[in-house]
C-alpha cells in the first residue's frame, strides 16, 4: 500500500482538527473535576457517541474484520447479544445509582457502596488492565503500519502517542470525549464506502451467500452444537458466556465506558446515553464484520483478491481490512480509511488513559496516598498521571506478547477480571443485604474460579496448566464463555454466603446507593423519545428483527 | 469552535472537498474499484459536513 500526497494532507488535516479541539477545550478546565469528570456537564448526543466510540479501538475495528472472515456474520452475536442487552441494562437500571450517588468513578461507588478495600481492589485491576489494553491496542497499531505501510513501529507508536498524549493533557475527558465523537463519525464514514463496495463488488448479500459455506451467512442457525460452527460455541455457551456475564461486565461496571455516561449532564441524560448509544452500536457489524463476511467470498471469486497468508501458509485474518482497503480505496478515500483507522486507535487509547487517570488521582492518590489536599493539587496530579499513563502504554507496546487473535486475548483478561464484577455490582445494587467482606471475598475468589478453570481446561492447546485436565472444549472462544459462567457464579454464590454471614451497613448509609433506598426517576412530562423506557423497547425491536434477518 | 458541530462539518467539509477534487482529477483507480470511490465517498464525506455545519449555524 502506497500513499499519495492527498493522503498525507487528510491525515494532517485530521491531526490538526484533534489538537484544535484539545486546544479550545483547554478554556474549560480549571477545576480536577473539570479534568477528570468533565463537571457533568457534556451533551447526551456527545457522550452517546463518545459511549461506543471509547470502546472501538484499532483492535476491534481489525479484529472484528478478521473475525468476520473467519467465522462470518456469527460475528455479530459479540455486538447484537454481547453489547446491546447489557448496554440497555445499565441504561434502565444501573446509572440511577452511579450518576445518583454522585460518585466520580466506579470504584468509588463501591467504597461509598462498600468499603474502602473492594473499592481499591477494584482501582488497581482496573488501572492494569486499562493500560494494559491501551498498550496492546498500541503494539496492535504499529505492527499493522510497519507491515502494510512500511512506517516503522517506534515512530507510528510515539506520534500517535503523543498526540494523544497533548489533547487529553490539554482539555482532560472533555477533550477525550470531543474527539470521540469526531473519531466516530470518522470511522464510520471512513470504513462504510469500504463496506458497500466490498459487498456490492461480491454480488450483494445473496451473490455472497451463494459463494459462502451457509454457516457463514447465519447467526443462530449453526450454535446449535459446537462442532457444526466455525467458533465452536453452543447456544448457552454463548448467551449466558457472552451475553450475560462478559457483556453485562464489561458494559456495566467497566469504568472505561461507564465515564462516558457519568458525564453527562443530567440523569435523564446519563441513563439515555447507552440507550441512544445502542442504535449505532447495532448496526456497526455492516461496518466492521461485513466487510471481513464480503472479502471471503471475493477470495472464492477470480478477481485477484484473496486472504493474506502468514509464512506458515495459514490465512493471516488480521490482515482483511488493510488489504480490502488496499484494493479498493483509491488515494484519496485511503487516506480517509487510514484516517478512519488511525483515529479507531486514538479513540480506543484516550478512552483508556481518561479512564485510568480518574481512577488514579481520585481512588488510588486521593482515597490512599494523600486525602486532604487543595483542588489545584489534584488537577496538578490529574495532568501529571496524564503523562505517565501514556508513557506506561508505550512501554506496554514494547512488551506485548503475540497471540493468534488479539479477540481471544483480550476475551481471556476480561473472563479472569470483569466477569465476577457483575456479580458484585448486581447483589451491591439491587440487595440491600451485601456487605463489603461479602463483595471482596467474592471477587477475589471470582478471579480465582476464572483462573482454576483455566488451569484445569483445555482448548487449542491453551489452558491446563494446573496439571489435571477435567474437560476440553472445543475452541478457545467456548472455554473463554466458560470460565466467565463459573467465575461469575462463584463471586455470585460466596458474596451472597459472606454477607449472611456479616454484618449489613445500616441503611440510613445506603440512600441512592441501593435498589429500595434510590429514588428511580420518572419523568411523564418528556416526550417518549426522551424517556428510558421507551427508548428501549424500539432498541429491542430493532434488535429482535436484525437477529430474524440474519437468523 | 467551541460547538463540537462546527468542528466535525468544518473537518468533513475540507476532507469531502480534497476526495472529490481527487475523484474528479485524478484517474487512477483501485484495482477492485469499478465507480470512482474518490467521487461518491467525497460527495458524501461533503455533504455530512455540510449538514453538520447547517445544525451548528441553525442553533445560534
Amino acid at each position: 500500500m502506497t500513499l499519495a500526497f492527498v493522503d498525507y494532507v487528510i491525515l494532517a488535516l485530521y491531526f490538526a482538527f484533534v489538537l484544535g479541539i484539545g486546544w479550545f477545550i483547554r478554556r474549560r478546565v480549571s477545576t480536577s473535576e473539570d479534568f477528570l469528570t468533565s463537571g457533568r456537564s457534556v451533551p447526551v448526543w456527545i457522550t452517546s457517541l463518545a459511549f461506543i466510540a471509547a470502546n472501538l479501538g484499532a483492535q476491534e475495528v481489525i479484529g472484528m474484520c478478521a473475525s468476520g472472515a473467519k467465522y462470518g456474520i456469527m460475528t455479530a452475536h459479540f455486538y447484537w447479544i454481547g453489547a446491546v442487552p447489557a448496554m440497555l441494562f445499565v441504561g434502565l437500571f444501573m446509572m440511577p445509582f452511579y450518576y445518583g450517588s454522585r460518585a466520580r468513578s466506579v470504584p468509588e461507588y463501591l467504597r461509598l457502596r462498600f468499603d474502602e478495600k473492594t473499592r481499591a481492589l477494584n482501582a488497581i485491576t482496573f488501572a492494569v488492565m486499562t493500560i494494559f489494553s491501551s498498550g496492546i491496542s498500541m503494539y496492535a497499531l504499529g505492527l499493522l503500519f510497519e507491515l502494510v505501510l512500511g512506517w516503522s513501529f517506534t515512530a507510528s507508536v510515539l506520534l500517535s502517542a503523543a498526540i494523544v498524549l497533548v489533547y487529553t493533557f490539554l482539555g482532560g475527558l472533555t477533550s477525550a470525549i470531543y474527539n470521540e465523537v469526531l473519531q466516530f463519525f470518522l470511522i464510520v464514514l471512513g470504513f462504510s464506502p469500504l463496506a458497500i463496495a466490498a459487498v456490492e463488488r461480491a454480488g450483494g448479500w445473496s451473490g455472497m451467500a451463494s459463494r459462502l459455506p451457509q454457516v457463514m451467512t447465519h447467526t443462530w442457525t449453526y450454535v446449535g452444537r459446537a462442532s457444526e460452527n466455525p467458533m465452536g460455541v453452543e447456544a448457552f455457551g454463548l448467551i449466558a458466556g457472552l451475553g450475560f456475564v462478559l457483556s453485562f461486565g464489561y458494559w456495566c461496571t467497566d469504568f472505561l465506558v461507564v465515564q462516558r455516561a457519568m458525564a453527562a449532564d443530567s440523569m435523564s441524560a446519563s441513563r439515555r446515553t447507552p440507550l441512544i448509544a445502542a442504535f449505532p452500536k447495532m448496526v456497526m457489524p455492516f461496518i466492521v464484520i461485513v466487510p471481513g463476511v464480503a472479502a471471503l467470498a471475493l477470495s472464492h471469486m477470480s478477481l485477484g483478491y484473496a486472504i493474506p497468508i502468514k509464512p506458515g501458509g495459514e490465512p493471516n485474518y488480521d490482515l482483511t481490512l488493510t488489504t480490502l482497503m488496499a484494493q479498493f480505496y483509491p488515494s484519496g478515500m485511503l487516506g480517509v480509511g487510514l484516517t478512519a483507522l488511525m483515529a479507531s486507535f486514538m479513540s480506543g487509547m484516550a478512552g483508556n488513559v481518561t479512564a485510568f487517570n480518574t481512577v488514579w488521582t481520585y481512588d488510588l492518590y486521593q482515597g490512599h496516598i494523600r486525602r486532604h489536599a487543595p483542588d489545584s493539587h489534584y488537577l496538578a496530579v490529574a495532568r501529571a498521571t496524564t503523562v505517565v499513563g501514556v508513557g506506561l502504554s508505550i512501554a506496554t507496546a514494547y512488551l506485548a506478547t503475540h497471540f493468534n487473535n488479539i479477540m481471544d486475548f483480550l476475551q481471556l483478561v476480561f473472563g479472569f477480571v470483569n466477569a465476577p464484577l457483575f456479580a458484585t455490582f448486581l447483589l451491591g445494587m439491587f440487595w440491600k443485604r451485601t456487605t463489603g467482606h461479602g463483595a471482596f471475598t467474592g471477587l477475589l475468589l471470582g478471579t480465582g474460579a476464572a483462573a482454576a478453570t483455566h488451569g484445569l481446561t483445555l482448548a487449542e492447546g491453551k489452558g491446563g496448566w494446573l496439571g489435571t485436565i477435567l474437560h476440553t472444549f472445543p475452541s478457545t472462544m467456548a472455554q473463554n464463555f466458560w470460565i466467565a459462567i463459573f467465575a461469575w457464579s462463584s463471586c455470585f454464590l460466596i458474596t451472597a454466603l459472606v454477607s449472611l454471614a456479616s454484618r449489613p451497613k445500616p441503611e440510613a448509609e445506603l440512600h441512592n446507593l441501593v435498589y429500595g433506598l434510590t429514588k428511580i426517576p420518572h419523568d411523564p412530562s418528556l416526550p417518549w423519545y426522551q424517556r428510558p423506557l421507551s427508548l428501549a423497547l424500539v432498541v429491542i425491536a430493532a434488535l429482535v428483527l436484525l437477529n430474524l434477518l440474519f437468523w | 469552535m467551541s460547538d463540537l458541530r462546527v468542528s466535525i462539518g468544518a473537518f468533513f467539509t475540507l476532507a469531502g472537498l480534497l476526495v472529490t477534487a481527487t475523484g474528479i482529477v485524478s484517474r487512477q483507480r483501485a484495482s477492485l474499484d469499478t465507480v470512482n470511490l474518490n467521487l461518491y465517498s467525497g460527495v458524501v464525506l461533503l455533504a455530512f459536513g455540510v449538514v453538520m455545519l447547517w445544525l451548528a449555524w441553525r442553533r445560534r
